[in-house]
């Protein structure tokens, strides 16, 4: 068994519920942190090596210390609930089953980073979710862990559950804010960073659930212990949610310092590929993190065995490397096609694409076009090359990382599939009828050429 | 720009860089690998545009009065932040030049990258460029042109080239099959006019512009103000007359006749006739935006119901003339006045649509060749209390500061004035201001638009602006905001005033005005406390008995908080005519001549009796309301009137009509034959602004150049040949041809503050005067001294209206009158262009709790009924107004709303008091009946 740190009491009957949560140490956290001072909290935090969990992994303290301060100006945190990437669900998990662990989470931050209004941005799909988070904030409040002048101290903080209302955009910091205020969600140019103009023009810090949530620990155990948990710049630990042709589909928490084939084969994790089928191709981080195809997934390039955490995830690059991103891992057997898969995955980027930016625009539309064309069959060989030069024309040329969220998994699809890619331009009536299947994916090792 | 925090910055490599004239500690870039210099929190694009040109960078979504918005990213160069080291590729529209980067406008990556961006583009847009209306003035083909796109790539697919033309608005009309989503008409509305009717709707491939819910331009809130046509890239949205089109012989630039702002005009010809009007970008006044009375209401000026030919009355009845035979009738009548009563008998009203050369002509002639100081102009019933009060307190009856200006405040202050209404463009940028958050404060008895947005608006009752100004003051003084460094060296008369300040009773005006003290009180306060604050005011300040006191109070106002002489301050009032600043400063007024010097100082009088080499009155002349009571007992027998529709106009018609019917000579210089035109004796067919040249002085004192765009209507003489002609014709010779040049050369004779005013020096944005001997204008007055040397506090006590302490017990409701954006003033222009598809008609404005205490719907006809008469006109329920105040129009002749407003005017400056007339209602017994005053 791995450490756990967020989900230690998850087997816990009503952990939900504030008693049972301060009964088993809840708020223990927030009443050392409510001594310290908040320069000392972010230092805390600094000293944890906690990097954002919402995907881009940017370092949390470091974020936090970013934040202007001018004079009479008020300040916000907001947290970004607006969990979207398809494949994972974390956040769902910890706001639903551990409402008070993000709440104190929430406490202290907004301690720390001197909000007295802090907004939790919630995806609007999540209909639920918002009443168990206000219900948690409303027993918070009986109980002086909100409000005016909390636990004594003269800090005061409110909690405002917002909902979002259904677009994946709605997740990137700068749309959330544009949303929140009550605008269309737009993403903004930056600079200016949201550190120093965000929501109403203030300085804001907008934070992934997760990673508020790691607060609590990290303030329990100080921040160099955190650091020591997990390895290099990969501190603590991550929840992973799994999904996929795997066994046991669901919610993680890792230490980081796991491989790769331990997580999907061990029974504490996902418990193995589902009716014995053999492992094709991952998805590690969220659907907009490169596809690994199995041997590249289980060992880098390089030989050595791949670990769940940032930099192994990482090592080779979008090359032959991927990213642990959001953390979530979708799986795919021998049984799933990639055309297809990737069709769905443009599909859906097309679909939430804002619209501002015209590569994205246009570009999401027919790379969703194109593979459509593909997939039933009626692709051309140059299909795959425009294909390939959209995603390039996508990527790194838009105002938010959406675009780059679009451009990856059709990149690295192509990348690592691309015979599949020309079987069905090749043989379109078979790849009606069967798919390509496994084909060498699954041999040992074996180095993919650059693109 | 703020702080750049996630790319770490290089410092600026080199230091000394020579060859290429910049200072050693200059912060530079590269361009291309050679080093240029760059300006604080400059953007790429805008270093490149600097240094290499205009079109150095193709941009889709960059607009010159927008801000930068990276949507399109084909403004994208590479950067890398050392030389050789990794290349990035940003949108060099709004990514701050790192100091020391490295910037490649042109590499193989970003040139392929910007033609698969128009590639990608062009898969949705129809490709008929030779029958669209912007063939070879579109954005999107000059760039595609220029990336080289030869085909494109994409299969067939699903497009949005089906959707339909909205054609249903008077002027905008909409193409979204062209439209290439780059939000530019989107921003347009928002920045530049601030009405928000267009948005985006949908996302992706869905996105499409929408017009408020989803509607169409007709039915949108949209203001017809055309920024957003104007900033269209494509055809996607444009106009009826197809302003993007280069279908033209020649563009004209020239002023805008409409309100004081002043905006500059792009006119479009083809074959001698006007075919569309934009706004310049470059025009300081109005940088590219402009209303839609500008952009849109010309159709008046060829219009069928224009007078071609002088006509002359006989037996009641007129009758075509030639222009030698009206000016035969009108010589002969003039001198045979002349020598039977004497020069007196005869008045002018010159007119403020004029320009400086015409108005400064009109009263010469009057002076000169009538020998009367019987002058006057229509300022006389809006902006004189202005005049008058800013010359006592200040020494110079013009707006201290400069539009610009409201960038550099911290605060304004707009009383009585309805600036989204009268002065769209200027109200514009209020709006954004107050928009943004900025302190604003409204004092108006209507919650108008701008009201809607501002901080705090008092909600007055019309005709007591003085007492919100004495508790304002009162205020100030108590809380010790005044700025004892300011009153102690510039002003004088302090301390008395303090003295009445304080003495005055706060809890009687409270009652008296009807707003609450403690939202006066925070208002003065924030006025106080801005470290700039700017004031507006329009004619709710002027059109009142008291508009003079009220202007010197604002002035007071200014100076105890020392917001005069330095940017973003000041006193400003909203001129209402493109030139009433002008015809003011070319001496159409009964007691100063050109220049503002007295008539009856012996010094002056004999100036002007050298300069004009005749024989002038030392005395004053009469003023507008005394020429009528002057006809009216038979001691006015002539009158000669430029351009103003007094019988609409002006207040107490029955009176007014009954005084002109009695002229023996009545002369009126007419575009159309109005209600005016109507009781003359002699009608000479003038020609608009579109058909002659000349200067007008807008409300910022800009001298700009009226240039003509077509040649006169045939049968028209410009207003200035009229007045050449006919002082030659009695003898006073003048050049034969009227041309503006000589004209304005005269004038910065005799005219100081015109002194180095010169016809070819003016250029496209003009000059603020005064203009020194070197041609170097002025933009903000008062810097080291005010002109009368000291500035001077003068206090008076509020005093209730004469009209009200009259009437108000059989007549209990106020009625006040307001504009409509739509229209102008008595509407002959406006009335003949697609305007009235847009307004119709006259309405009047009443609270819903008195619409039911009549039983008053909405669209109800309502008998309005005053000590004078009594009108009907058609209700509209709304709470921008309070109970017991009504409000309306006089736009429309069907209405004659002046039938009921009051002979009553300010006491120094005789500006009628048109914003409050003591009135009852009813709802009308029968159905719409035309009022039975005109002739």
């Amino acid at each position: 068994m791995g450490v756990k740190l967020l989900l230690e009491h998850d087997k816990v009957e009503g952990i939900r519920y504030y008693d049972t949560y301060r009964k088993n140490g809840g708020y223990r956290a927030a009443e050392k942190a409510l001594k310290m001072s908040p320069a000392d909290i972010v230092e805390e935090v600094k000293k944890s090596g906690l990097r954002g969990r919402g995907g881009a992994g940017f370092p949390t303290g470091l974020k936090w210390s970013f934040l202007a301060k001018p004079e009479g100006v008020p300040r916000h945190l907001v947290c970004n609930a607006d969990e979207s990437e398809p494949g994972t669900f974390k956040d769902r998990y910890l706001m639903e089953f551990h409402p008070h662990l993000f709440i104190e989470g929430l406490l202290i931050s907004s301690f720390a980073l001197g909000s007295n209004t802090t907004y939790v941005y919630i995806r609007g799909e999540y209909a639920w979710i918002p009443d168990i988070l206000e219900q948690a904030i409303d027993e918070a409040k009986n109980n002086g862990w909100l409000g005016k002048n909390i636990q004594g101290t003269g800090f005061d903080c409110e909690i405002y559950v917002h909902r979002g209302a259904g677009a994946y955009i709605c997740g990137e910091e700068t749309a959330l804010i544009e949303s929140l205020e009550g605008k269309r969600g737009n993403p903004r140019m930056k600079p200016p960073f949201p550190a120093i103009q965000g929501v109403w023009m203030r300085p804001t810090v907008v934070n992934n659930v997760e990673t508020l949530a790691a607060v609590v620990p990290i303030i329990n155990l100080g921040g160099d212990e955190y650091a020591k948990i997990g390895v290099g710049k990969s501190t603590g630990t991550k929840l992973m949610s799994a999904c996929g042709n795997i066994n046991k589909p669901g919610v993680y928490e890792i230490d980081m310092t796991i491989s790769v084939e331990e997580f999907i084969y061990s029974d504490e994790y996902c418990g193995g590929i589902r009716n014995g089928k053999k492992l094709k191709a991952c998805i590690p981080g969220g659907s907009s993190v490169p596809i690994l195809p199995a041997n590249l997934l289980l060992k880098t390039a390089k030989g050595e065995t791949r670990l769940m955490n940032y930099e192994s995830m990482s090592d080779g690059g979008f090359v032959s490397g991927s990213m642990i991103g959001s953390g979530g891992f979708e799986v795919l057997d021998e049984d799933q096609c990639i055309v297809k898969h990737t069709m769905t995955l443009a599909r859906f980027y097309n679909h939430e694409s804002c619209g501002q930016c015209s590569p994205c625009r246009e570009g999401t539309g027919w790379m969703y076009k194109i593979l459509k064309n593909l997939e039933y069959g009626k692709g051309k060989m140059s299909d795959i090359d425009l294909l390939w030069d959209i995603q390039r024309k996508i990527e790194g040329n838009t105002i938010c990382p959406l675009g780059d969220a679009a451009a990856w998994p059709v990149a690295a699809a192509i990348r690592h599939f691309r015979d599949e890619f020309e079987w069905h331009v090749l043989n379109p009536d078979e790849s009606q009828k069967r798919n390509y299947g496994l084909a060498h994916y699954a041999d040992p090792i074996h180095v993919a050429a650059s693109a | 720009m703020s702080k750049q925090y996630y790319v770490e910055s290089k410092p600026a490599a080199g230091g000394v860089i020579s060859g290429n004239g910049m200072k050693a500690d200059a912060k530079v870039a590269y361009v291309d690998d050679k080093p240029y210099e760059v300006k604080e929190g400059e953007t790429i694009l805008s270093l490149i545009r600097r240094h290499f040109g205009k079109g150095a960078v193709p941009t889709l979504c960059d607009a010159p009065n927008l801000e930068p918005f990276g949507s399109c990213r084909v403004c994208s160069v590479d950067v890398a932040l050392s030389k050789g080291g990794p290349v990035k590729t940003m949108a060099s529209c709004h990514t701050p030049v790192i100091p020391g980067s490295f910037i490649y406008p042109e590499s193989d990556r970003v040139q392929k990258l910007r033609k698969n961006i128009i590639e990608l583009v062009l898969t949705d847009h129809p490709l008929d460029c030779l029958t669209c209306e912007v063939n070879n003035n579109c954005e999107l083909q000059e760039v595609a042109a220029r990336v080289g796109i030869r085909d494109v790539r994409y299969p067939e697919g699903k497009t949005h080239l089906d959707k339909k033309k909205d054609l249903s608005h008077a002027y905008m009309t909409s193409d979204f099959s062209k439209c290439i989503n780059c939000f530019r008409c989107v921003r347009a509305c928002d920045e530049v006019q601030g009405q928000f009717v267009l948005s985006m709707g949908g996302r992706g491939f869905d996105s499409h512009i929408i017009k408020g819910m989803e509607v169409n331009f007709k039915d949108s809130d949209c203001v017809s103000c055309g920024a957003c046509a104007q900033a269209c890239p494509t055809s996607a949205i444009s106009d009826i007359f197809e302003s993007k089109s280069i279908q033209v012989d020649e563009k004209v630039r020239t002023v805008c006749t409409y309100c004081g702002v002043g905006c500059n005009l792009e006119v479009a010809v083809k074959g001698g006739k006007i075919k569309s009007i934009q706004a310049p970008y470059e025009a300081e006044t109005n940088q590219g935006h402009t209303c839609l009375k500008g952009r849109f209401a010309f159709a008046f000026y060829n219009h069928k119901d224009r007078l071609r030919t002088p006509l002359i009355k006989k037996n009641g009845e007129f009758v075509e003339a030639t222009w030698e035979e009206a000016y035969d009738h009108i010589a002969t009548k003039l001198t045979e006045i002349k020598n039977k009563y004497g020069g007196d008998a005869i008045a002018g009203i010159s007119s403020s649509r004029g320009t400086n050369e015409e108005n400064y002509l009109m009263q010469k002639f009057i002076r000169a060749v009538m020998g009367t100081n019987n002058i006057d102009c229509c300022a006389r019933v809006c902006h004189s209390p202005t005049a008058i009060g800013m010359q006592r307190s200040f020494g110079t009856g013009a707006a201290t500061n400069s539009i610009k200006d409201i960038k550099l405040t911290d605060c304004i202050l707009v009383i009585g004035a309805n600036p989204t209404d009268g002065h769209p463009v200027t109200g514009a940028k209020l709006k954004q201001f107050a928009i943004s958050g900025k302190t604003s404060i409204v004092i108006d008895p209507r919650r108008t638009e701008l009201a809607k947005y501002a901080t705090y608006h008092l909600q007055l009752r019309p005709g007591t602006n003085m007492a919100i100004m004495n508790m304002m003051l009162y205020y100030i003084i108590s809380e010790g905001l005044e700025d004892k460094n300011f009153i102690e060296k510039r002003t004088e008369g302090y301390e008395e005033f303090k003295q009445e300040i304080l003495g005055q009773n706060i809890d009687e005006l409270e009652a008296i005005c009807g707003v609450d003290k403690n939202l006066v009180r925070e208002a003065a306060i924030a006025y106080a406390k801005a470290p700039n604050a700017m004031e507006f005011h329009g004619l709710g300040v002027t059109e009142h008995s008291q508009g003079t006191h009220t202007i010197m109070m604002i002035s007071s106002l200014a100076m105890i908080t020392g917001n005069v002489g330095r940017p973003g301050v000041g006193v400003n009032p909203l001129r209402g005519q493109n030139n009433v600043q002008g015809s003011a400063d070319m001496g159409c007024q009964p007691y100063q001549g050109a220049g503002y010097f007295e008539v009856s100082d012996p010094v002056y009088h004999k100036k002007y009796e050298e300069f004009y080499n005749a024989k002038l009155p030392n005395y004053n002349g009469l003023k507008i309301p005394q020429m009528y009571e002057a006809a009216l007992n038979d001691k006015l027998k002539a009158m000669w009137v430029i351009g103003e529709d007094m019988a609409q106009t002006d207040p107490n018609t029955h009176h007014v009509v009954n005084a002109l019917s009695k002229l023996e000579l009545f002369v009126v210089q007419e575009l159309f034959m109005t209600e005016t035109a109507k009781l003359a004796t002699v009608i000479l067919p003038a020609s608009s602004f579109l058909e002659k040249s000349g200067t007008f002085t807008n409300g910022e004192r800009r001298i700009q150049r009226v240039n003509a765009v077509v040649a006169p209507i045939e049968g028209t003489k410009s207003d200035g040949q009229v007045m050449v002609d006919i002082m030659n014709r009695m003898g006073y010779k003048q050049p034969e041809l009227y041309d503006p040049e000589w004209v304005l050369e005269e004038i910065s004779q005799i005219v100081p503050f015109f002194e180095g005013v010169k016809w070819d020096e003016l250029g496209g944005d003009g000059k603020q005067w005064p203009v020194n001997k070197e041609g170097k204008g002025t933009d903000i007055l008062h810097t080291e001294t005010f002109k009368r040397g000291k500035g001077k506090f003068i206090h008076n006590n509020y005093k209730k209206s004469k009209e009200l302490v009259e009437n108000e017990k059989q007549y209990p409701y106020i009625i006040t009158t307001n504009r409509e954006l739509e229209h102008y003033n008595c509407g002959a222009m406006t009335r003949r262009t697609n305007n009235v598809l847009i307004v119709t008609d006259d309405v009047l404005m009443i609270n819903p709790v008195d619409a039911a205490k009549h039983q008053i719907v909405d669209g109800d006809m309502v008998c309005v009924e005053s000590p004078r008469g009594k009108v009907d006109v058609k209700a509209k329920i709304t709470d921008e107004v309070k109970p017991g105040i009504l409000s309306s129009t006089f736009h429309f002749p069907e209405v004659m709303m002046n039938n009921i407003t009051s002979s009553v005017s300010d006491s120094e400056a005789m500006c009628p008091e048109y914003k409050v007339v003591a009135c009852n209602i009813r709802k009308s017994k029968g159905e719409y009946k035309k009022p039975k005053a005109t002739v």
